[in-house]
């Protein structure tokens, strides 16, 4: 794990900036001149109904989605723009290559490389971008697999993996890049309710065992509650109400909020 | 009329010259067929709508005309504008550009069968271009591609008799011509019959236990 030394006080400077982002697709405004940043080290719950851009928020990082307008800046460097010789040019692929190794992501739907085993799905990045030596990734990519309790299911392949070993697998797989960013999109909402708890009590093990900076998206509100330092609550892509899971859940001052938390509670979540 | 084992024997040789004529038209044709539908797969699913939308029509147009009409105009019609092809050049373009068009298909259904979320994993675990189509996309898209694609090749075997149309001296053409000269058609004909049967089930075979392998190694 990447120590970060800097003390995380109030001014050290954000890790992730969106800076009047907009994101369109074809006619439709999916994020709106949104504002948003992300200190070092934060732990930060997204939530909000159904197409609010949760996920598409997460893509931009990740560089899966371009930007409309705007701009997402990391460790103050510019995402989707690069400057030579002061002019501005749109990001080439090896830009997007180096900005990308700060990010790690975890997908609702797994996405693992079936045709690859357990192990060889944590180790085939690393060695592939010649962060580790095969030997190094092997043996790195054993420990992630203990830490996500799969220790034994090292040579097996997805296919006779259950949906939380996959998912565990794929967090795994993520932290193999070494991320100083991990993005979370709704890990659990594809699997049964009784494997939701042992991928959830990895990641907050993950939380509170790493200094990672990690973006959760997610519908379970209790989860989002115990997780996160700061909660945004979003709305037709932009930020209806932000801030301490605490006030959020409990004492939210919009209106919005309060309908949105009421359905949740209403669907028969605990908050 | 009666089964004659002499003239069996007489025009064994012949034939058997005329089917090795008929697998090595088959396997030159499928090369040009896997190598030109991969050329049209890349056009059709290429960014440029112009260039998807030409190569649409191209495939389409191809297709949709028999091969026997696509024979006669490689072999009597382009001589007319001085392109001469002898019978075995015009066959196998004729064959692999008709074939290619299918072929193009099992490729493009191929690719467009790997899921999404393996493109964007590929991308999120931050592997270049290349590596995410050697490791990740054709690893996966090529296996479910073999079964079409060998299906296809005993397809292109079992026309191969069309060829005899523009003077193909194939197992087709041998027969016809054996025939022609003795006026006996059974046993020419029953013979290819034979032939083609023989090879069509060997080549099954094959193609069976090329899938069993690959089932083997997905499980
Ligand atoms: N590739 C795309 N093409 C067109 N529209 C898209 C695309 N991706 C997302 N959208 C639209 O953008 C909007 C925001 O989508 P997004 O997936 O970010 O929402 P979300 O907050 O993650 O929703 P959910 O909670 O359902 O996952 C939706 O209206 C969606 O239909
Ligand atoms: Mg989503």
């Amino acid at each position: 794990m990447g120590l970060h030394v800097a003390p995380k006080t109030a001014e050290q400077s954000p890790i992730i900036e969106f800076r009047n982002v907009e994101k369109s697709f074809g006619a439709i405004k999916v994020l709106d001149q949104l504002c948003f940043s992300v200190k070092p080290g934060e732990h930060l719950a997204l939530i909000g109904p159904s197409g609010s851009g949760k996920t598409t928020i997460l893509r931009m990082l990740m560089t899966l989605e371009s930007v409309t307008a705007g701009d997402v800046v990391v460790n103050g460097v510019s995402l989707n723009h690069e400057y030579k010789n002061a002019k501005e040019f749109p990001a080439s692929e090896a830009h997007l290559r180096k900005m990308r190794s700060d990010f790690g992501m975890v997908f609702q739907h797994f996405n693992l490389f079936p045709h690859k085993t357990a192990i060889q799905n944590v180790t085939l990045a690393p060695v592939l971008t010649g962060l580790l030596s095969k030997a190094e990734a092997k043996k790195r990519g054993l420990e992630l697999l203990e830490k996500v309790g799969l220790a034994d299911k090292a040579d097996e392949y997805p296919s006779r993996l259950s949906g939380g070993q996959k998912q565990r697998v794929a967090i795994a797989r993520a932290l193999a890049l070494q991320p100083k960013i991990l993005l979370l999109d709704e890990i659990t909402s594809a699997l049964d309710p009784e494997l939701v708890e042992e991928v959830l009590n990895v990641i907050t093990n993950l939380r509170n065992e790493t200094d990672m900076t990690m973006l959760l998206v997610t519908h379970e509100m209790g989860f989002a509650k115990d997780f996160a330092d700061r909660v945004l609550f979003f709305e037709r892509g932009k930020i209806v109400e932000e801030g301490p899971p605490g006030e959020i859940f409990h004492s939210p001052l919009h209106e919005r909020t309060k309908s949105f938390l009421r359905k949740v509670i209403a669907a028969g979540q605990r908050v | 009329m009666n089964w004659s084992w002499d003239y069996v024997s007489e025009i064994t040789p012949s034939l058997l010259q005329g089917l090795l004529v008929t697998v090595q038209i088959t396997l030159i044709s499928s090369v040009v067929a896997m190598a030109v539908g991969l050329f049209f797969a890349i056009a059709k699913m290429s960014a440029n709508r112009w260039i998807s939308r030409i190569a649409v029509m191209v495939t389409e147009a191809i297709r949709r005309t028999p091969l026997l009409v696509q024979l006669y105009f490689l072999f009597y019609v382009l001589p007319d504008i001085g392109i001469v092809l002898s019978p075995l050049v015009a066959g196998i373009v004729g064959l692999g550009l008709h074939y290619a068009t299918y072929v193009s298909e099992v490729y493009r259904a191929g690719l467009i069968n790997v899921p999404k979320g393996q493109w964007e994993a590929a991308r999120a675990c931050n592997l270049t271009g290349r590596q995410t189509w050697t490791q990740i996309i054709l690893p996966q898209a090529i296996p479910p591609m073999i079964p079409p694609l060998g299906n296809y090749v005993i397809a292109m075997f079992k026309e191969t008799p069309i060829l005899s149309a523009i003077t193909v001296l194939d197992i087709m053409g041998e027969a016809l011509a054996q025939a022609n000269f003795s006026y006996r058609y059974l046993e020419p004909i029953t013979l290819v019959a034979t032939g083609f049967l023989f090879v069509s089930l060997c080549s099954a075979a094959v193609i069976r236990l090329l899938e069993n392998q690959l089932n083997l190694r997905a499980a």
